[in-house]
């Protein structure tokens, strides 16, 4: 008979007290596994979220609108250009992840209204524009074929006051040869959904702009310190720092402080199923005072008594743990729908993000958690004097 | 202050119930000061499809039409912006734009009606066309002074042709048009067809 079996017959001797201590570890762990779980899905989909975002930084040239409704304010004037030699300059700064360069151009056309109005056109390059919009999705059509193809792709505002769908043609102002709109895009809630996009090298070719720039789209790498990059901008000649970074600061909040309330509450789960474990271990050696004076009058060393505790509460905390584990996965569901309910804003994709790494951390914790609580019980039972026991039992 | 910000900041991702485009006047002081001289002032109302008669209201204004309102710029909940035009209290006549789309682009095709639905003027105020001069010129536009809907009712818009003696037959396309012309023809006898089911009918009822 090993050590093992005669600790799982110990546990078995009070079923009911070993299945409510087991419960208690079992909670625990569920606990612990799906706040991390929660605290991984949060970063991931708030991460997720930021990047979405796009660039945080726009770089222009000192003066120069950087939308086109500021652009229509100035009467289509006031366009100030960069030279395209800045993207290298601004590529040296170890924040900056990707950039996108980008040419507004505004044309009077006097075909609207009853005295013409301005007609806006952005040029962005195919390249790394779209990767940059993520959150823009087609209605219709694609991004452009090529960066010099006479292409157009239209935001769902632009194409209905256009009446433009994907395959009509559409002239721009002062251009013979007319636009192809490839792409109409869905309802952003952005400026974007009034903007004509078209290739960066065909507005540049069509307004003799070669190598000119209006804006400079960055995007920062997750840990940059922003305000600190954007003044070290600022020693680029002639430009200015249109700062959206405001946003991603309070998502990166957002994501520190639900780690801190996560690794919080996970660490009261630990602290509650130890308690437990200590309290249902040492009460049950008590119990067995005398029983184990007799073990140990009978040859038993005090590593032997120590072994057979330590190992009944290696156990009950590894079934407990499993058993927790499993009901993370199975309730990952409602967990992430309560959590829903109760917050009020939770990221897109999956809020509980349970793998192999969290759900076996979490496991390892709570059975070293508990191999830990069970260390003074052991210890306790280990140190029970043969004679002291079966004289105490003798007066009870 | 922090929530506020957020749920603001989140709103803008959240899809949100946006109507379709509608066709207004860019200036409407100046606009109906010039389509109406003698007018004192102005009301709008925002008119739907949906909102006066539904499915049945479209199938039977498509029905009258002879074409199907089809894109993104022709759907049910269009608001249609109808401007009703005063001298002091009396009731002089409405102004009422639709989009329609052109070859190259978007036209908005406006028509001053006066009270019986019967066209003062005629305006396009958007039109991006190679004709756009010809087809924005007042020759273009005075050719469909004194008609009304009755006057189109032989126009086939799939077909782009009119009945042979009808007066939507006499109109003449610029000589450069020859594409633009039916998109702008089509733009007149829908803009009636909606002023007679969304005003006139209703009106009468």
């Amino acid at each position: 008979m090993t050590v093992y079996s005669i600790a799982y017959k110990n546990l078995l001797r009070k079923k009911t007290r070993t299945a409510l201590t087991a419960g208690g570890i079992m909670l625990s762990a569920w606990v612990l596994a799906t706040l991390l779980g929660f605290n991984r899905g949060y970063q991931q989909g708030l991460n997720r979220d930021i990047d979405n975002m796009g660039f945080q930084v726009l770089l222009t040239a000192k003066g120069c609108p950087y939308e086109a409704a500021t652009l229509m304010l100035k009467g289509g004037t006031g366009l100030r250009y960069m030279d395209e030699s800045i993207v290298k300059d601004v590529f040296k700064h170890p924040e900056v992840e990707k950039v996108t360069p980008m040419l507004m151009h505004g044309v009077f056309d006097p075909d609207k209204g009853e005295n013409g109005a301005i007609a806006a056109y952005l040029g962005v390059d195919p390249a790394t524009f779209p990767s940059m919009k993520p959150y823009l999705e087609f209605k219709q059509g694609g991004w452009f074929t090529d960066d010099k193809a006479y292409e157009a792709v239209l935001g769902y505002e632009a194409a209905e006051l256009e009446t433009r769908e994907a395959g009509d043609l559409m002239l721009v102002v002062g251009v013979e040869k007319p636009v192809k709109v490839v792409g109409v895009l869905k309802r952003s809630g952005t400026q974007d959904d009034g903007t004509i996009f078209m290739p960066l090298g065909a507005v540049r070719g069509m307004f003799d702009r070669k190598g000119k720039l209006t804006g400079l789209g960055i995007k920062v790498k997750k840990e940059a310190d922003i305000p600190a990059f954007e003044n070290k901008l600022y020693d680029l000649p002639d430009v200015q720092v249109v700062s959206m970074a405001q946003v991603k600061s309070t998502i990166m909040n957002l994501v520190n402080s639900a780690r801190v309330i996560a690794m919080g509450i996970a660490g009261i789960a630990l602290i509650i199923a130890m308690a437990g474990v200590i309290n249902t271990v040492l009460m049950s050696v008590m119990e067995r005072y005398a029983e184990i004076g007799i073990i140990k009058s009978m040859g038993a060393m005090p590593f032997d008594v120590f072994r057979l505790i330590w190992t009944e509460t290696a156990i009950l905390c590894g079934l407990g743990g499993a058993a927790g584990i499993g009901l993370a996965f199975v309730t990952a569901g409602l967990s992430e729908a309560a959590v829903r309910y109760f917050l009020p804003y939770a990221p897109n994709g999956a809020l509980i993000a349970l793998d192999p790494a969290i759900t076996g951390f979490a496991f390892v914790l709570i059975t070293a958690g508990g191999l830990l609580s069970g260390l003074y019980p052991a210890w306790r039972a280990a140190r029970v004097r043969p004679l002291e026991a079966i004289r105490i039992e003798g007066e009870q | 202050m922090k929530k506020v910000f957020l749920s603001l900041f989140f709103s803008a991702w959240a899809a949100p119930a946006f109507a379709a485009v509608g066709c207004d006047l860019n200036d409407p002081d100046r606009d109906v000061e010039r389509l109406f001289p003698s007018s004192t002032g102005y009301k709008v109302r925002y008119l739907t499809v949906k909102a006066a008669g539904g499915e049945a209201l479209l199938a039977r204004i498509e029905k009258r039409l002879g074409d199907r309102f089809k894109g993104l710029y022709e759907t049910i909940d269009v608001p249609y912006t109808v401007y009703d035009i005063y001298r002091g209290t009396e009731p002089l006549g409405h102004i009422h734009g639709v989009n329609q789309k052109g070859q190259f682009g978007g036209i908005q095709v406006f028509l001053a009606l006066d009270k019986s639905g019967t066209i003062r003027s005629f305006y396009i105020q958007k039109l991006t066309s190679r004709a756009a001069k010809d087809l924005r010129s007042k020759e273009f536009g005075a050719q469909f002074e004194g008609l009304a809907l009755p006057d189109f009712s032989g126009y086939d818009p799939v077909r782009a042709s009119a009945k042979p003696g009808t007066p939507a037959a006499s109109l003449k396309a610029p000589e450069r048009a020859a594409a633009d012309f039916p998109n702008v023809m089509r733009a007149v006898k829908k803009n009636l067809i909606l002023m007679d089911e969304l005003v006139f009918t209703e009106k009468k009822k």
